[in-house]
């Protein structure tokens, strides 16, 4: 126990100091930070710029999340049924989270190019577009197309998190099932599901925290374009921040982001357990 | 890295053979150690500042160089993070802009007592203005120009039988405009332009349309009573209704480059796809020499004349921050990277034009090959932009300016619009700084 | 019967195949690219396999630029942190296991507010705190960050699993005379060991993926990690040494791949119970 303390304390003393940030008038360079009580919070009602950005961070965090647990939950079952070369498989799929970050980016801008790019000349080839799509800048396409990339990135962890879950399932309880005359859904739906819920909570609340932290991925591919569709609250907070040196006015947006992913996240993991309970 | 390891052990030695004796020797002799960062990072640019460091660190062996090679999309937070922890390089190497902005902000070493004379006047005065604060206090010496040139396809050119303008000559953007329908055609014949006149590339769409606006006269920010206001009138809008003309009505102009960078379009470039590259910065022509499939014939247009051939550029900078241990000695170096033949062999390697009259004047500036004749006498046209030390033109470029253009090019707003919203949400903008 | 069980497995490994297509292309881009010349690598017609084959990426990577010594370091750094942070974790866990106070609500705040808020906020006093200890530019200031980070989930999935670990156990040992810290060592750990080689691998890739505090906190070029020198390789306007930069790119991450194909196994059975029993 004694070991954790220095390390609480460099967790803890520099996050105190980002939310008391938050309430003063901190600027780049400024003397020091002047205490300013809810001025921040105030400004921020009439953001309206941040406010539509928390929307497409609420919009892109439900999406990357869902889209990682279903997907996740798919390929963990498929990874689980015994298939050929079930071993290599499991070491492929974890490559986007074994990649360095640094090329994630440059790889999936390559991806979307409107000329060059492998996902037009696929589908051009296949005859689905006759134009080429420029998916990172169409107004409609640039959201869906990071989403995708957002849940490439998590889908490693999340299938590892739920391919664990299921490998603790006693087979017997599925062969009872099967033995019942229930069907392969019926025993996923009745056996699988209910046993996997605690795994599920834990890994989708994590990975809903970490998408909401996320946007460096995003600005790589989009800088938050166009006209600011695909920027991330997160990305917000940083520009305002280290682009325009507010640093207290995005220490309050962070107090707030805390405040409602929190409640947010508090009432899913409450609801979820009282549902498995009942 | 070998050198100062080499010194540390000689030091070991040193204090193992004679005890506590010779440890203040050790000291006296001990060299002052310069944090360098640098961004250069096209393959020759790098070999070319490393080859720099080599030969200073060579001759001074009482101030050694730590040549610390860094890239342009970390070292704004870096250097942030740095001010704020008051743990910095001695000298770092950016751009005007932010330069502006640090030094306003009292992180970085005003340059104007320690300058060589020899520099001063030789770095053509634009350069300097790019670095000057409103205080005339001087926040990095700027050692690289840049400007965005035309590049374009001889091949199609010669097969639509365009000849390209000279130097005495330039093009007028109407004339540019017009070739640019002579070279667009639907070579497969089924009813879809597959090779277009011009592509622009429009990622980061500010700063080039606010540079290129300039030769029409468009400044977007006027002085009002001692502030900045921005106002977009008919001088703005030409260049604008030329682009959006050319990619929405004559269809002359490709779609793709929307939301691409210019260099991002040189796959399209090389397979012909684009006869012509308007507003590429001249660093990129050495991108074209090493990948451009053999035999692709290319070649620079001189700069675009619209009322003038003005553009507004940014300078690159090495500043020498205000928490800097060893400022004499960072200063020393500067001078030395920065003299006349330094200066050239940095611009050569980034494939940009050094901001010393007489580095420009040298020959290899002016040779044929690489475009180098032409493109350096777009480095004559450059001159201040009015908008580099507007306070709060970060958050106006990236709340307003950005997305509204985003919305001009795809063509979802009108020029109307853009132009009115533009100058009440941009003012407002500027509000929060005054 | 048996045929519809064939068919089934068919269309499995077909989905399978579909999911490792997607996750997984990067890399057949990232192997091609780092053989090929720059010619070929930029344009409209890139093929899968390089026209003309040449190693000279990986002499450009491997050679000046010390790329060996800072796989070194990021290993070194990432296999230590990884070590304190289960060291750290494992007691944490098991007094937040064993003990239901209001500590386990503290906990729960500290780990929310800490993977919600703001990163880029707390870097500048963090580096403050490290400098005062005289640990910025040491690889251990940077261990001490790596844990702080991997942490939160760490003691999370830890302290679910320590729950599985029958009283019993304990009780006998401590009628032995046995302390809190022997129990821990001795009697829990072995049994969650699983559980530590999961969150130990999770732990892993954290610090081997990560770029900014590496830059940040290490100055001598010497004691660099391998992403902050891929990082070099990077350009501006979306390009990038793409060659050198794919070459560096296998170098980084071949070896996690390895690594998760010899920890697959214990991965597999870690995970899942950790939260199963929470």
């Amino acid at each position: 126990m004694p070991s954790l303390v220095p390390i609480m304390l460099l967790s803890v003393l520099p996050l105190a100091r980002g939310i008391y940030l938050g309430f003063t008038d901190y600027t780049l360079g400024a003397e020091g930070p002047h205490f300013n009580f809810m001025g921040n919070h105030l400004y921020m009602l009439s953001d309206y710029q941040f406010w539509e950005s928390f929307r497409i961070g609420a919009a892109w965090t439900l999406a990357v999340t869902t889209g990682e647990i279903v997907l996740g939950l798919g390929l963990a079952l498929l990874l689980n049924a015994g298939l050929p070369l079930q071993g290599l498989a499991r070491v492929l799929i974890l490559v986007p989270w074994a990649m360095p970050p640094v090329i994630k980016g440059l790889v999936w801008r390559l991806v979307y190019h409107p000329d060059a790019g492998l996902l037009n000349r696929a589908l051009t080839s296949l005859g689905l577009t006759r134009q080429p799509i420029n998916w990172l800048s169409d107004f409609a396409w640039a959201l869906p197309a990071v989403i995708i990339v957002g849940i490439w990135t998590g889908l490693p962890l999340t299938t590892v998190v739920l391919l664990g879950g299921l490998q603790t399932i006693p087979v017997e309880l599925k062969e009872a099932a099967a033995l019942d005359g229930a069907s392969l859904w019926q025993q996923f739906r009745y056996v699988t599901l209910p046993l996997l819920i605690p795994v599920l909570v834990a890994i989708s609340s994590l990975q809903f925290m970490w998408n909401f932290n996320s946007f460096g991925l995003v600005y790589v591919l989009t800088e938050g374009g166009p006209a600011g569709r695909t920027r991330l609250p997160m990305l917000f907070a940083y520009e305002e921040a280290f682009r325009y040196g507010n640093f207290g006015y995005a220490a309050a947006l962070g107090n707030v982001m805390v405040m409602v992913v929190g409640i947010a996240l508090l009432y899913y993991v409450r609801s979820q357990y009282l549902s498995t309970k009942g | 890295m070998a050198m100062s390891r080499k010194v540390l052990s000689v030091m070991l030695l040193c204090a193992l053979a004679l005890g506590m004796s010779c440890s203040g020797l050790a000291s006296a002799g001990k060299p002052v150690t310069i944090r360098f960062i640098s961004l250069a990072w096209q393959t020759q640019a790098i070999e070319a500042v490393k080859a720099v460091v080599a030969e200073w660190n060579a001759a001074n062996p009482s101030i050694q160089v730590q040549y610390v090679q860094m890239d342009w999309g970390s070292i704004h937070d870096y250097m942030i993070t740095s001010f704020e922890a008051k743990d910095v390089p001695d000298i770092f190497h950016y751009e005007s802009i932010p330069i502006i902005d640090f030094g306003k902000r009292g992180y970085l070493t005003d340059l104007a007592t320690l300058i060589s004379d020899d520099l001063r006047t030789d770095v053509m005065p634009g350069a300097w203005e790019t670095v000057t604060g409103s205080n005339g206090a001087i926040y990095g010496i700027p050692f690289l120009w840049e400007s965005l040139i035309v590049l374009y396809n001889k091949d199609l050119f010669a097969e639509a039988g365009v000849k390209p303008p000279t130097i005495d000559n330039p093009w007028t953007w109407e004339e540019m405009r017009q070739a640019a329908r002579l070279l667009t055609k639907d070579r497969h014949g089924d009813g879809q332009v597959d090779q277009f006149g011009v592509a622009f590339g429009l990622k980061s769409p500010v700063n080039r349309v606010f540079n290129l606006s300039m030769g029409f006269g468009g400044y977007y920010f006027y002085d009002q009573n001692g502030k900045p206001v921005i106002g977009v009138g008919d001088a703005e809008k030409e260049l604008l209704r030329i682009l959006l003309d050319m990619m929405y009505v004559e269809k002359t102009a490709s779609l793709d480059g929307v939301g691409l960078s210019g260099p991002e379009l040189f796959p399209g470039f090389f397979a012909g796809k684009y006869a012509m590259l308007p507003g590429i910065g001249v660093w990129a022509r050495q991108q074209i020499v090493e990948s451009a499939p053999a035999g692709f014939k290319w070649g620079v247009l001189p700069p675009l004349k619209a009322k003038t051939q003005a553009q507004g550029s940014t300078t690159q900078t090495l500043s020498i921050p205000s928490a800097a241990k060893h400022k004499k000695e960072a200063m020393q170096f500067l001078e030395f990277l920065a003299n006349r033949e330094n200066m050239a062999k940095l611009a050569l390697g980034d494939w940009l034009f050094p901001t010393r009259a007489s580095s420009l004047d040298l020959p290899a500036f002016r040779k044929e090959e690489g475009g180098w004749n032409i493109a350096t006498e777009s480095a004559r046209h450059l001159t201040l932009a009015p908008w580099q030390k507007v306070m709060g033109f970060q958050e106006f470029k990236s709340k307003v300016a950005t997305p509204l253009f985003q919305q001009l090019f795809a063509n979802r707003i009108s020029l109307d619009e853009f132009a009115r919203r533009m100058e009440t949400e941009g003012n407002r903008v500027l509000q929060r700084y005054q | 019967m048996k045929r519809n069980k064939t068919t089934a497995r068919a269309v499995m490994f077909a989905i399978l195949v579909v999911y490792i297509v997607f996750l997984a292309f990067p890399l057949v881009w990232l192997v091609s690219t780092s053989f090929k010349p720059a010619v070929e690598i930029f344009t409209r017609q890139a093929t899968i396999f390089p026209r003309r084959l040449t190693l000279e990426n990986y002499r450009d990577a491997l050679g000046e630029e010390q790329i060996l010594r800072s796989v070194g370091n990021s290993f070194k750094v990432s296999t230590l942190s990884a070590l304190a942070t289960l060291g750290i974790a494992m007691p944490g866990a098991y007094v937040l296991a064993r003990r239901q106070t209001s500590v386990n609500k503290l906990v729960a705040g500290w780990i929310l507010t800490s993977q919600i808020f703001p990163t880029i906020l707390i870097i500048v006093p963090l580096f403050l705190l490290l400098g005062r200890a005289s640990l910025v530019n040491t690889h251990l200031g940077l261990i001490g960050v790596y844990v702080v980070w991997s942490l939160p989930f760490v003691l999370w999935m830890l302290q679910g699993y320590v729950r599985g670990v029958p009283v019993e156990l304990e009780e006998a040992a401590a009628v032995d005379g046995a302390n809190n810290l022997q129990i821990v060592s001795h009697i829990v750990a072995p049994l969650v060991l699983p559980g530590l080689v999961a969150t130990g691998l999770y732990a892993f890739i954290n610090a081997w993926n990560e770029f900014f505090f590496g830059l940040v906190l290490l100055k001598d070029p010497d004691l660099m990690t391998i992403q902050v020198h891929l990082a070099r390789f990077r350009g501006i306007e979306g390009l990038a040494r793409w060659g050198p930069l794919a070459a560096g790119s296998i170098i980084a991450t071949i070896p996690s791949l390895i690594v998760f194909a010899f920890l697959q196994r214990g991965l597999v059975s870690g995970l899942l119970s950790g939260s199963v029993k929470q």
